[in-house]
């Protein structure tokens, strides 16, 4: 098999320009993810009432579907729902006329959740209940204890996991094209289907990925890096 | 002066406070004695509400609170009248010593953080750690963090500080040292009750001691009285070993 360098090129090019979609796809649900998987993780610490188990059962359902699965799913429940729902409360818009990035954005996003809820609710039982206590005992009420005490020991914890998970969404949102959206990979394979060129496409799409996953993990490694510094050890 | 009647707890349906009262009078420093599960931690948490008592009723002052009905205000309330001082420290791991200091004076009472930090050093040099006002919690000693556990309490000026066991859990070498900081907090006239199995020291500091076992106070009096002439036969059996056990060390 040979590589076309110029092709290469091409597919680079068209897979790039599809990048801001990548982001969409990505970044909406990582900033959903931290947002909802935080409070979610509070909710389950402590053990709200109704909305504690009600988020345990979905993390739990969720967590066991594959992605492919979820996006085929909810793709396939759009369809066949929207419009009628769209007519029931007259919004004058049909299943045709959105983008079905969305579909991928809720799909990603609801992963996202579970997953950061995950990593910080490990987190949490991470810092020792003793400092819970001190805390209260010198007058601090719980929202200030969670803000001031707890949160911030929790980060560092939780940050190597929340690392993961980011970057496995990142992988994953190529999955995508599951449903037919243009993201990266698809975008990289455009060229292809004129010149059948499908492994330098592929190869860019993997290059395009590779640097983006390895921008956030040194973003993040460098956040978790500054928040450990009261952790170093005896001098 | 601060009053607690008929306190009770149980936990899963065992019975761990069978109606505990004490009286402590202003300036009392009253040691509470008994033996591992008698109840001494739980009795002092639910004082402090950071156990929440089945029954029992809890007087600082003029003002009376129910310990089981108590609303969010009245708990903050009885919060910033008291301090504790806990069995492993509990110093806030993410903030420095002089932090930790601050942390009650600036967040609950709302001093300002120039005065607030002026007072948390005077704190400091009290407890004799000037030189580690800066460092992390992780870099201290156990009996240093217990130092600065104690500073944390008495800068906040409460009408009571509550210390469970605070030298238990260190390491034989750093007790003198920390005794010698409570010893000072006891000199400057703040009440405190305080949970310890360090007899002679219980001796000399207190002029109250409460003997508890199995949920109960079973004898109260003066040092003298307890240690000298204990009444009741479950005290002088728990005194007995350590008496015994005490009196090895000078062999
Ligand atoms: N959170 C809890 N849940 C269940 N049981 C508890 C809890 N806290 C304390 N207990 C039980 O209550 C009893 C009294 O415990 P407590 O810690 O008050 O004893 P203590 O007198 O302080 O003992 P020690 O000298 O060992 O510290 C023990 O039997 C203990 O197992
Ligand atoms: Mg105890």
């Amino acid at each position: 098999m040979e590589f076309n360098a110029v092709y290469f090129w091409e597919s680079l090019q068209s897979g790039l320009t599809y990048l801001p979609r990548t982001m969409e796809l990505t970044g909406i649900p990582i900033l959903c993810g931290f947002v909802f998987g935080i409070l979610f993780a509070v909710v389950r610490v402590y053990k709200v009432s109704f909305f504690s188990p009600l988020i345990a059962v979905f993390v739990v359902i969720y967590q066991g579907l594959p992605t492919v699965v979820a996006l085929l799913i909810f793709n396939l429940m759009f369809m066949a729902n929207f419009n009628a729902v769209s007519s029931s409360l007259s919004l004058g818009i049909t299943a045709a006329q959105i983008d079905n990035i969305w579909i991928g954005i809720v799909v990603l996003s609801l992963q996202a959740i579970c997953n950061i809820e995950e990593a910080f609710r490990g987190a949490f039982y991470s810092v020792d209940n003793g400092q819970h206590a001190a805390a209260l005992s010198v007058g601090l009420t719980e929202v200030q204890t969670l803000r001031r005490i707890i949160l911030p020991q929790m980060l560092p914890v939780a940050l190597p996991m929340v690392t993961n998970n980011i970057v496995g969404i990142i992988k994953n949102s190529s999955i995508v094209v599951a449903i037919g959206i243009t993201e990266v990979l698809a975008g990289a394979s455009i060229p292809a289907s004129k010149t059948y060129s499908f492994l330098e496409s592929y190869i860019a799409a993997a290059l395009i990925y590779w640097v983006l996953t390895a921008c956030v993990e040194y973003t993040f490694r460098r956040i978790e890096l500054r928040g450990r510094k009261y952790r170093r050890q005896l001098a | 002066m601060i009053e607690i009647k008929d306190v009770q707890k149980s936990f899963n349906g065992q019975s761990v406070l069978k109606k505990v009262s004490l009286q402590v009078e202003d300036g009392d420093v009253v040691a509470v004695l008994g033996p591992s599960g008698s109840g001494k931690t739980t009795f002092l948490r639910c004082i402090n509400f950071l156990e929440h008592a089945d029954a029992g009723e809890l007087s600082i002052g003029p003002k009376t609170v129910d310990l089981n009905r108590a609303s969010k205000r009245e708990i903050l309330a009885v919060r910033r009248k008291t301090a504790f001082v806990f069995q492993n420290y509990n110093l806030f791991n993410n903030k420095t010593v002089l932090e930790n200091i601050m942390e009650g004076l600036v967040t609950a009472r709302k001093v300002p953080v120039k005065a607030a930090r002026e007072k948390a050093e005077e704190s400091l040099v009290w407890v004799g750690l000037k030189e580690k006002r800066d460092a992390y919690p992780a870099q201290l000693s156990g009996g240093q963090q217990q130092r600065v556990g104690i500073a944390r309490a008495v800068v906040l000026e409460p009408e009571v500080i509550l210390f469970d066991e605070p030298t238990s859990a260190m390491d034989p070498e750093l007790v003198g040292e920390t005794l010698e900081v409570i010893r000072k907090v006891a000199h400057r006239g703040i009440t405190m009750i305080i949970v310890t199995h360090e007899m002679s020291f219980a001796r000399e500091i207190a002029n109250k001691v409460v003997f508890m076992d199995g949920g109960v106070v079973v004898e109260e009096g003066t040092p003298e009285e307890i240690f000298g002439h204990p009444k009741e036969e479950r005290t002088k059996k728990f005194l007995s070993r350590f008496i015994n056990a005490e009196s090895m060390y000078y062999i």
